[in-house]
């Protein structure tokens, strides 16, 4: 029993954080070309392979675990990453044909996530995007989408491209049954909530130490330094609960599923939270368009969609019992 | 990063459940007074003679010797063999007192008070907290006068809790009259029978007298009672208080998931003035969904900080966001269960056996003070864990 990361694991999450710094920073988001993922970085972060982490080694993956998994899109929430980088891992999942799983692999050929709006769908990610990714608890299945029409739609987070696609859904290219990539995606989105919670706490703590007010630095005063003890509360026990969470699935204990709900239950709200704290204790300053502050907000609402919202997250907790 | 116990830990899990299974007594504990404070020194030295006490104390002191994951899997136990709650009279005596002494008490002292302490012949009570020192501790008056090889001590300390029953006492004292703050103190072992002592109780919102008043004239202690150097006292205080936070949480990880799980139950039978399940009310679903996630977070919170602090060997500073989390846990729950019992939650006659939700609701108050009030908690993350600029 070790609930923390270790060993191989820290050298992994650290290699994936210096590469996302330097690849994907959140200051991209302020830039004219928006937050889209684009073919030259979903091909450098394929050349590096990280779409391959915990896809096993005889389907060209690196046969890494939940607990890897994990780690990376921690990093990857921390910069605001785009849920392509996610729609691509899982989409690797579900290839059966090992050439669309090699150009999946490599960046080639973009993947959106797909998921239901009303009767059709909405797909969230690059616009070039080649194939679709729709997942449930039952199946998941990989749309080709080249030829359909689906208008763009106004993106409140700039991280996350929108489009709702037309017409009758397509039959899939590739699918697999299983709860297996439900599970990797909501342990996914659970990560990048927790490192958004993380990436907003560390943002105000900064900012407390330097910034003044009546002649003294804010992190002084208890009216910011409470509500900042609560933010590292919410992402202490959403973090801690992800490892336990990601070490249950990679052990595939039976009551995975129970803690898994609870992680992403928690990550939701911490990332949430966090994120509206951080804009309000940072002020003015914290609602201008060229402060992060928003856009970690504004992730952290996408994401808390994604596998598993707040209603259906406590719906199953409510009845479901851990073992042992 | 792994969930696997190890044999060791696995068989000492299988061990303690078959004998919690015959062992834990089957009578209800007595909700105050004299006779509570005998329950609990029968169930400790039960729990002693078979060779259970101190599970991760040093062997030389009469303990286990074991890892402090062992003495989490020790609490789940008790808490899923439904024992009675550890914190009881024995609590300041194994959860403060003992490892202070463990860390900081001359050889004497630890082999005079421990093996005392494990089997619960003697209960010990907190002398830190006075009627003008609170949460600002280090403001405390109570004065000690060095005399030959004694200190007599002067004054009086508040929220005493169980003084009447207690055989020692950890008593926390200013020995420097010119001194300020967290300058001058002493930490001292206080023998409660010793002449000069008076005790008040102080009945509280849950109709019982369970914190006192304690006054203390001329009391004589000997300076081979001091615990670390006069003096020096706030270091050892200190000890204290970390131990408090880091240990004094361990056993609710399971306890709080199991009473959840309890009011869930409780929920499928109850109906609130709708006529509806309170199950079936959506606002009450949530919120007990909410707080089996919280109490999930709490029993991996403290894996994660066990796991780590026994590899590293020091406890860090996430004691106060534990305190934190499990206290606001423990209010939540009760408030919840509150809204879903109606009228029945509001009877109440100061019996926890009896009015267990009504009775935990009311002590909510009291895990969300004592020991370090939730803002101090706060207070003391922003200091040590975020380091923030310091105000105070």
């Amino acid at each position: 029993m070790f609930l923390a990361p270790d060993g191989d694991e820290v050298a992994i999450a650290s290699a994936a954080a210096e590469f996302l710094a330097d690849a994907m920073p959140i200051d991209r988001l302020h830039g004219a070309d928006g937050g889209d993922m684009g073919a030259p970085l979903r091909q450098s972060l394929g050349e590096m392979g990280w779409f391959a982490l915990a896809l096993p080694e005889n389907q060209g993956g690196s046969g890494l675990s939940a607990v890897e998994h994990v780690l990376f899109f921690r990093e990857v929430g921390r910069q605001c990453g785009p849920v392509d980088v996610l729609a691509q891992s899982l989409a690797a999942m579900v290839a059966t044909d090992d050439t669309m799983r090699a150009a999946i692999l490599s960046g080639e050929a973009g993947v959106a996530l797909a998921v239901n709006d009303g009767a059709g769908l909405r797909l969230l990610g690059s616009p070039d995007a080649t194939y679709a990714l729709h997942v449930s608890r039952e199946q998941a299945r990989l749309l080709s989408i080249t030829d359909i029409v689906a208008p763009a739609r106004p993106a409140l987070d700039p991280a996350t491209s929108m489009r709702v696609a037309e017409g009758a859904a397509q039959a899939p290219v590739a699918e697999t049954t299983g709860e297996h990539v439900w599970r990797m995606g909501e342990l996914g989105a659970a990560a990048m909530l927790v490192g958004i919670a993380e990436a907003a706490l560390d943002l105000i703590v900064d900012y407390a130490k330097v910034r003044e007010t009546f002649g003294r630095k804010i992190g002084a005063y208890q009216a910011v330094r409470h509500p900042c003890a609560d933010m590292a509360l919410r992402a202490e026990a959403a973090r801690c609960q992800l490892w336990y969470a990601a070490a249950a699935i990679k052990e595939e204990r039976g009551d995975a599923a129970v803690h898994l709900d609870a992680a992403k239950h928690l990550a939701n709200q911490a990332a949430i939270a966090n994120a509206d704290t951080n804009i309000q204790l940072h002020g003015g300053i914290g609602v201008t368009d060229e402060h992060h502050a928003h856009l970690m907000l504004k992730h952290a609402l996408v994401l808390g969609k994604l596998f598993g919202s707040k209603r259906t997250l406590l719906g199953r907790l409510v009845n479901s019992k851990v073992e042992d | 990063m792994d969930l696997q116990y190890s044999d060791a830990d696995r068989a000492f899990r299988e061990r303690a459940r078959s004998w919690l299974a015959t062992a834990v007594p089957r009578e209800p504990r007595p909700a105050h007074g004299a006779a509570a404070a005998q329950f609990d020194r029968d169930w400790q030295r039960k729990q002693y003679e078979h060779g259970w006490a101190g599970v991760a104390w040093p062997k030389e002191f009469g303990g286990l010797g074991l890892t402090g994951l062992q003495q989490v899997i020790w609490y789940e136990e008790l808490a899923r063999a439904r024992a009675p709650h550890y914190i009881n009279t024995t609590y300041i005596a194994l959860m403060h007192a003992g490892p202070t002494l463990i860390a900081r008490g001359t050889e004497e002292q630890k082999a005079f008070h421990l093996p005392k302490i494990l089997s619960g012949e003697a209960l010990w009570c907190q002398g830190f907290s006075e009627p003008n020192a609170g949460s600002d501790l280090a403001s405390l008056k109570t004065r000690g006068r060095v005399e030959g090889d004694a200190i007599f001590v002067n004054g009086s300390k508040m929220w005493t809790t169980d003084a009447k029953y207690a055989d020692y006492q950890e008593l926390l004292i200013r020995t420097d009259p010119a001194s300020e703050r967290h300058k001058g103190l002493t930490w001292l072992i206080g023998d409660m029978k010793a002449p000069g002592i008076d005790i008040k109780p102080i009945r509280t919102m849950l109709q019982d007298e369970h914190v006192n008043l304690v006054f203390y004239d001329e009391v004589r202690i000997p300076l081979a009672d001091v615990v670390g150097e006069v003096n020096k006292g706030w270091s050892t205080a200190l000890s204290t208080l970390s131990f408090e936070r880091g240990l004094g949480f361990i056993g609710d990880q399971l306890d709080l998931y199991e009473r959840v799980c309890r009011a869930i139950d409780l929920a499928g039978k109850v109906r609130l003035e709708t006529g509806k399940l309170a199950i079936e009310d959506d606002g009450i679903a949530q919120k007990l969904a909410s707080l089996k996630a919280d109490a999930l977070a709490i029993r991996s919170m403290t894996l994660a900080h066990i796991t780590e602090s026994d590899r590293t060997g020091d406890p860090g500073p996430k004691g106060s966001l534990m305190k934190l989390i499990v206290t606001a846990t423990h209010k939540g729950l009760s408030e919840t269960v509150g809204e879903m019992l109606g009228w029945d939650f509001l009877e109440f006659d100061g019996d926890r056996s009896t009015h267990p939700w009504t009775y935990d609701y009311l002590w909510s108050w009291v895990f969300t003070i004592s020991g370090g009030t939730s803002e101090i908690q706060r207070e003391i993350t922003a200091d040590r864990l975020l380091e923030l600029p310091r105000a105070r």
